[in-house]
């Protein structure tokens, strides 16, 4: 058992960490620019975003890593597994969490914008300064929910050739045939990250209370 | 409250980790399949049920494949199995699995034994019970065919290659030096060998000729050939002899009778099963 915690957290901090961070990272900036492409008054826009939200929510996300991985190179496209796990869990994320921006900017109360405009705040001044500090106090929780999706969702990148917690726990089971063991382990490691991340959310909530109008 | 939650969940994390250090010496000792202590009921299961259950991949050319990709689950193992199954007078169930989680669905119970081309190992006779041979077969190293860096075992040293974690392939290419990516099986294998991401793949000979003759793939190669011929049998849980046993005797009914021999002469043209 302890002889397997090495290589266990081994995967986690050098695949399951890095990949759900890096991912998430760039999944939040392209998820805001969908949010705000959802909510323009241009009609080609938001259309472009609701497609984009819709196919990435319509197909599973181990079909979409085996496109890029395997399905990609009959084109001449061949990418690395890391930089096609990345790519994979941006574009999901991206897709989950711009409806959660959407939903927590619509939140933001209509009065507002108003007081804002009000003040001479142009409509990227109000956007930037009053709606968005609020709206992230809002999507804090359910940001958190898709984080937390994430870093388990991380495991399937082991069908792509990505070693990280989980492959690293099927080796280890695979030589020692402790299946049962290991997989128990795997998923208490799995829990003890997600821990982390959820008191890293209280903190986050209370910090981001401060731009809320009460 | 919050000093509460925090030392409730220590508590439980501890709880949990011992918990799973003791199902791990339990099955340091022997003790897991709980069939190698007290009677051997792993026959006598069988026979009262009437199902034979198997556990294969449906995904293994010819050894275990659906007929045209998306029909019946056919196969040599599986039409083996199939005549085994008949000759204990119960009926054979299949159930598909990926290859890593075989071994352990077996221990776990979920089926009976394993008919997808398992090789009989050291390692793997020390953890399962094994019936008698019915498939006899090369491994070879498969290239693309304008390697020439790879000519035998000792050159995969250095080497990437692409296996299926669990396969005794696995075990060979390590042995040889060859940085292993894993993967989910041979269809994976041979993508990554044919995209050029990996320089090659062990498998067993008759996967690979089968393979070629299927999807006419000319940008492959065999680079080397194993000398000792590996033998493949059903698995069972350990201690289930009484089983293994009775499908060994089957097997030489089904050997005698010719049965095996026309099996094999479907899918490979050759007799395999000597």
């Amino acid at each position: 058992m302890l002889d397997s915690l090495w290589p266990l957290l081994h995967g986690a901090i050098t695949g399951t960490i890095p990949l759900a961070l890096s991912s998430f990272a760039i999944g939040l900036v392209l998820a805001l620019g969908l949010a705000l492409m959802r909510l323009s008054r241009r009609r080609w826009l938001s259309s472009i975003a609701r497609v984009y939200i819709s196919v990435v929510r319509g197909t599973p996300l181990l079909v979409q890593l085996f496109v890029i991985f395997y399905g990609l190179p009959s084109l001449g496209i061949v990418i690395d597994p890391w930089p096609s796990a990345i790519v994979a869990f941006s574009i999901n994320v991206g897709g989950y969490a711009a409806e959660v921006i959407r939903a927590a900017i619509l939140s933001v109360p209509k009065g507002q914008w108003e007081a804002a405009y009000m003040i001479g705040m142009s409509h990227r001044r109000a956007l930037t300064r009053i709606i968005l500090p609020q709206a992230a106090r809002v999507s804090v929780p359910p940001l958190s929910n898709t984080f937390i999706s994430l870093v388990k969702d991380t495991s399937l990148a082991s069908l792509i050739l990505v070693t990280e917690l989980f492959r690293e726990a099927q080796q280890v089971a695979a030589f020692s045939q402790q299946f049962m063991a290991l997989y128990l382990e795997a998923a208490l490691l799995y829990w003890v990250i997600c821990l982390v991340l959820s008191s890293g959310q209280g903190v986050l909530e209370k910090r981001l209370d401060r731009y809320v109008a009460h | 409250m919050k000093r509460h939650l925090v030392s409730a969940t220590v508590l439980t994390l501890a709880a949990a980790v011992a918990l799973a250090g003791c199902s791990a010496s339990a099955g340091d000792s022997g003790g897991a399949s709980g069939s190698t202590t007290g009677t051997d009921d792993s026959l006598s299961s069988v026979l009262e049920s009437g199902t034979l259950t198997i556990g294969t991949e449906g995904t293994y050319r010819p050894f275990s494949f659906h007929a045209d990709g998306s029909g019946d689950l056919t196969g040599y193992d599986v039409e083996v199995a199939t005549a085994v199954a008949d000759q204990l007078g119960v009926k054979a169930k299949f159930e598909e699995t990926q290859w890593d989680a075989i071994f352990a669905g077996l221990e776990a119970g979920r089926f009976d034994t394993i008919a997808n081309q398992v090789s009989i190992t050291p390692e793997r006779e020390a953890a399962y019970t094994f019936s008698a041979p019915y498939t006899y077969s090369t491994g070879v190293i498969v290239v693309p065919s304008d390697n020439t860096s790879i000519t035998s075992f000792d050159s995969l040293n250095g080497k990437t290659t692409a296996q299926s974690l669990t396969s005794n392939w696995y075990t060979l290419a390590t042995e040889s030096g060859a940085t292993v990516q894993s993967v989910e099986g041979w269809a994976q294998s041979v993508a990554l060998v044919e995209q050029g991401r990996v320089d090659a793949t062990v498998n067993d000979k008759l996967t690979y000729l089968d393979y070629k003759k299927q999807t006419g793939a000319s940008g492959l190669k065999i680079a080397a050939e194993t000398t000792d011929r590996s033998e493949s049998a059903f698995a069972f849980a350990q201690g289930g002899t009484a089983l293994a046993d009775a499908v060994t005797d089957a097997l030489a009914t089904l050997s005698a009778d010719g049965t095996l021999a026309a099996i094999s002469d479907t899918y490979f043209g050759a007799d395999v099963s000597k």
